[in-house]
């Protein structure tokens, strides 16, 4: 009878402890997602009264080409995720092995991690541009100068490298944590017992910098699918057509340019329903791993 | 004790009707931080606010580029300025709903139409805007023109590009496009000799198909330009505010579709290239000898229909727009003013001078500022398309007739 006593005090205490954030949860998260799916059942404009047009913000969605296009896009950017694992995971790989210099390329790699997209796209638009350094670089040796933002073919590629540039350092970070998590000692043995770099890489590093992979994974994910606007309103606009268009650049440009606040709220409902899949597989997976 | 507490309600009492008759009214613009408008700013808080004792008067000044985002949130929240500043046509009459009428306000006024929407008038102009080609006379005469004698005619006009891609030093207009404003500038002025009237009165109402003959013909030359090497090359990734108007102004393109109003302006191109360095002309088109000027209202006032002193912000919106403070804004900036009783004699310079008396000559409304925003929109992406050569000029209309029956529709 004491011990149940005691287990209700410190459920309600427990309760107390967690209202606040509970109800911050509920005010600031919770509220305006239901706000926003009812939202998206209407034919807001953002000025006036709205009226219920059920689904029909939806079916304008799923035939709306620019969507479409978003939504290619965001498959290629996607497609690049195991070059933003692959290369902070080398890069941290050689400065762990005690490269020259691998403290000055730590803190090279990582500076561009604290500058704002816009800083960021700001450079690059100078780099970029079609009489940039880039392109001055180009000609220099000899060679066609590119117009690297302005056409469809390389916009895209151009604006997720500049993307690359400016975050791989803190992945790098993170996979040197988890280099030093690695038994040194097992290392050694493997390399005793003849197993040369890459052995030891594919047997050893990998399989214990499994959680690191995961988690950067997600994280990288997470930045490629709601961290490029910055970068896109400064260097392309989204464009050149819908070629750097993202669905988040969308949604900013049918809520207010276009003054289109529900239908905005039906992207970002569909928006919101495949980064929910996409993270609850990358939970999946991870929980699987981790249960191996 | 008692005489310092007694002191202390009374000026409290004596106080309150004051306090209670402060009023606070919010102006929203992207202008009012422009050190070149502070005259105009200073003096209508000041004549406003000696009218009205007790009311305060406050600009806010939001950023250009996502001056509409923020503007339709603060509308759509109940929660925006009393006053903003607004651009015409679609800009403004796409929120009609969200202002207050000012019809019996708006007799004296130039360009009133962009700022109409049915038969409510919902904002007074401060000024007139428009399209014009500025020049760069020296490089005229480098390259062997007479910078006396702008082409007057497209055939002319082809002649002096050409005569600019024979020359190779630089490229005959200036162009950025990385907004698609650049396809909006060509398709107006454009369309201002084009146009029939009843195909201009088509496309004030979004019933212009854009598979008609004079559309083509604009979609077919913008792209003609661009393959001809009219344009600088990377005009997608080029912004047009700034960076295609300080390519002119260094002097590294001899033309650029430039304003009327207060930036990438006859004062702004005369300060930097010097006035016997600039001209201007009207645009010509392709298959006719018709010229207008394209012209329109520029930017003006509207009152927030929600505003809790919506009569008072009227007011407020009437000492904006009135002529002694439109002829400071007029005279530091060099804008033309919307208000006919405005004296434009303390701006001089021969290039504005030629822009007055096209001003007198035939004119056009703008085109591109009364397309429904989500066909402006799709012009943007078309227009690149277009200079990139992803897209051809059958597919682009294509898509543009069916965006254009979309905004019909809705």
């Amino acid at each position: 009878m004491a011990r149940r006593t005691i287990g209700q005090a410190e459920r309600r205490f427990a309760a107390l402890v967690l209202l606040p954030a509970a109800l911050l949860l509920l005010v600031f998260r919770i509220v305006p997602l239901l706000w926003g799916f009812a939202l998206s059942f209407t034919n807001a404009n953002g000025l006036g009264s709205a009226d219920w047009v059920g689904l029909a913000n939806y079916q304008a969605v799923v035939a709306d080409e620019a969507f479409q296009d978003a939504l290619v896009n965001t498959v290629l950017v996607l497609s690049t995720l195991p070059v933003w694992i692959m290369l902070p995971m080398l890069l941290a790989l050689l400065i762990h092995q005690g490269v020259p210099g691998g403290r000055i390329f730590r803190a090279v790699y990582f500076l561009p991690a604290v500058l704002s997209s816009v800083i960021v796209g700001s450079i690059f638009n100078v780099v970029l541009r079609f009489d940039g350094s880039l392109n001055a670089a180009l000609k220099a040796v000899g060679l066609h100068p590119v117009d690297w933002l302005g056409n469809g073919w390389t916009a895209l590629l151009s604006l997720v490298t500049v993307y690359l540039w400016s975050t791989f350092g803190m992945s790098v970070l993170i996979f040197m944590a988890g280099l030093s998590t690695i038994n040194q000692e097992m290392l050694e043995a493997a390399k005793l017992d003849g197993a040369r770099f890459w052995a030891r890489l594919r047997f050893i590093v990998i399989p214990t910098l499994r959680p690191i992979i995961e988690f950067v994974a997600v994280v990288t994910t997470i930045g490629l699918l709601t961290g490029m606007f910055g970068l896109i309103y400064v260097l392309t606009a989204g464009g050149p057509g819908t070629a750097t268009t993202l669905p988040e650049f969308l949604i900013w440009l049918e809520q207010g340019k276009l003054n289109r606040p529900g239908y905005a709220a039906a992207i970002s409902a569909v928006l919101f329903v495949l980064m929910a899949g996409v993270a609850w597989a990358q939970v999946r997976i991870m929980s699987r791993n981790a249960d191996l | 004790m008692g005489r310092i507490a007694g002191w202390l309600i009374g000026t409290a009492l004596a106080a309150a009707p004051t306090l209670s008759m402060a009023q606070e009214l919010t102006v929203w613009d992207w202008k009012s931080g422009d050190p070149a408008a502070a005259n105009y700013f200073a003096a209508v808080k000041t004549a406003f606010e000696a009218a009205h004792p007790g009311v305060t008067v406050n600009f806010v000044m939001q950023p250009h580029d996502q001056y509409y985002t923020l503007l339709g949130t603060a509308l759509g929240s109940s929660s925006g300025p009393d006053v903003m500043l607004l651009h015409g046509g679609s800009q403004a009459t796409s929120r009609a709903e969200a202002l207050r009428p000012l019809n019996d306000m708006a007799e004296g006024f130039a360009g009133v139409a962009d700022f109409t929407a049915g038969d409510k008038t919902i904002a007074l102009p401060l000024t007139i805007q428009g399209f014009v080609v500025y020049y760069n006379k020296a490089l005229y005469e480098a390259a062997g023109l007479d910078p006396s004698k702008p082409p007057q005619t497209w055939d002319e006009l082809k002649a002096v590009c050409d005569a600019f891609k024979a020359q190779g030093t630089v490229p005959c207009f200036a162009m950025g496009n990385k907004e698609g404003f650049g396809g909006d500038f060509f398709l107006s002025s454009l369309a201002a000799d084009l146009f029939t009237p009843e195909e201009q009165a088509q496309m004030a109402t979004g019933d212009l198909p854009w598979t008609s003959p004079h559309m083509r013909t604009i979609a077919e030359t913008w792209v003609q330009t661009s393959q001809d090497g009219w344009y600088p090359e990377g005009a997608n990734a080029t912004a047009k505010f700034m960076d295609e108007y300080e390519m002119f102004m260094r002097g590294e393109a001899a033309n650029t579709i430039g304003l009327l109003s207060d930036v990438a302006h006859w004062k702004q191109f005369e300060e930097f290239l010097g006035p016997e360095n600039v001209g201007v002309y009207v645009h010509p088109a392709p298959g006719t000898s018709d010229l207008r000027l394209p012209v329109s209202g520029g930017i003006g006032y509207a009152v927030n229909a929600s505003s809790a002193n919506a009569d008072l912000a009227a007011d407020l919106v009437k000492t904006l727009s009135a002529p002694e403070q439109a002829a400071i804004f007029a005279v530091d900036t060099g804008a033309l003013p919307a208000s006919t009783a405005v004296d434009t004699s303390a701006l001089s310079s021969p290039t504005l001078g030629t822009i007055l008396g096209l001003m007198n000559g035939p004119t056009s409304p703008l085109a591109h500022a009364v397309m429904a925003p989500t066909v402006m929109e799709e012009w943007h992406r078309q227009s690149q398309l277009l200079v990139s050569g992803e897209t051809t000029v059958d597919d682009a209309l294509a898509r543009m007739e069916e965006i254009r029956l979309q905004a019909k529709s809705n």
